[in-house]
């Protein structure tokens, strides 16, 4: 088995986080684009915690080296993560678990990433990855496609970590020119009734 | 908005992406939102019921229960039911 670990922290609020969270890999992400599908399989919030629990599939096309696929059986291009996250708005968390559903009978990869605030302006990413390979025979084998697994999650999060930041300013970007556009139109509407009001009086 | 694995459920997804992002930060994080009956819940069925049997079709649904199966000790263990 080996581990995978990293933590960064990102300038902006967790509320900002946990809501850009959810498009991280929109094409405003130009860095991760080993991800090509993201799918909400279900989705509750628990009436006792408040905590917000959801299920995604996670649709990947990455590449594997051709060593590696002439051992597994070729078709490995494409693979399926299946992700649950729990928000807790009272503790203000979010963790993710993810393990992967494609060869899950050879390779287990297990992910877990919390973000927490660090104060009202900035936010923890802590993530951690056990990566196992199950398959039978040479223990050389499987050290080496663990160590690729490791190497191929070490690219990921520094592509992560740079597509991510894009996706944080395009949302505070966006929310603010929403919350302009909102604001013109109240002033529009209150001065369309003050007019009123002046005709009437 | 990211894609669907499926094509055909894109533009359904996207609509649903759309109605949960307002939701989850104009009502969820002010502690507004804790019921799941919400303004999305139509939209979220109309794409469930799109992906699953795009699910169905590759194999994946199955793979699917065994990784939630799978989860049930994480699922205790987050959801703050198990002290």
């Amino acid at each position: 088995m080996k581990v995978f670990s990293n933590s960064e922290t990102f300038n902006y609020s967790w509320e900002e986080v946990s809501t850009a969270n959810w498009r991280k890999y929109c094409p405003w992400n130009q860095k991760s684009t080993h991800v090509v599908a993201v799918d909400t399989v279900s989705r509750s919030v628990d009436p006792e915690t408040g905590i917000l629990r959801t299920e995604r599939l996670i649709t990947c096309k990455q590449t594997a080296p051709d060593w590696l696929k002439s051992l597994l059986g070729g078709c490995i291009d494409e693979s399926q993560v299946f992700e649950t996250s729990y928000v807790d708005p009272r503790s203000k968390t979010v963790t993710m678990v993810s393990a992967n559903l494609t060869m899950s009978n050879l390779i287990n990869v297990q992910e877990t990433v919390v973000y927490r605030p660090l104060n009202d302006h900035q936010t923890s990413f802590e993530q951690s990855a056990q990566i196992t390979a199950l398959c039978g025979g040479w223990q050389r084998i499987k050290n080496r496609i663990e160590d690729t697994l490791v190497k191929r999650f070490h690219e990921n999060a520094i592509k992560g970590k740079e597509g991510f930041e894009a996706v944080l300013a395009m949302s505070r970007r966006v929310f603010a020119e929403e919350r302009e556009r909102e604001r013109m139109m109240l002033i529009q509407s209150q001065a369309s009734n003050i007019r009123l009001a002046a005709v009437a009086a | 908005m990211s894609q669907s694995l499926a094509p055909e459920c894109n533009e359904v997804k996207e609509r649903y992406d759309t109605c949960f992002l307002k939701w989850y930060s104009e009502k969820y994080l002010r502690g507004m939102g804790t019921t799941d009956n919400n303004e999305c819940a139509a939209l979220f069925k109309e794409y469930n019921s799109c992906l699953k049997g795009a699910l169905k079709q590759r194999g994946i649904d199955k793979l699917l229960d065994e990784a939630r199966e799978d989860n049930r000790e994480n699922d205790a263990t987050l959801m703050g039911k198990k002290k």
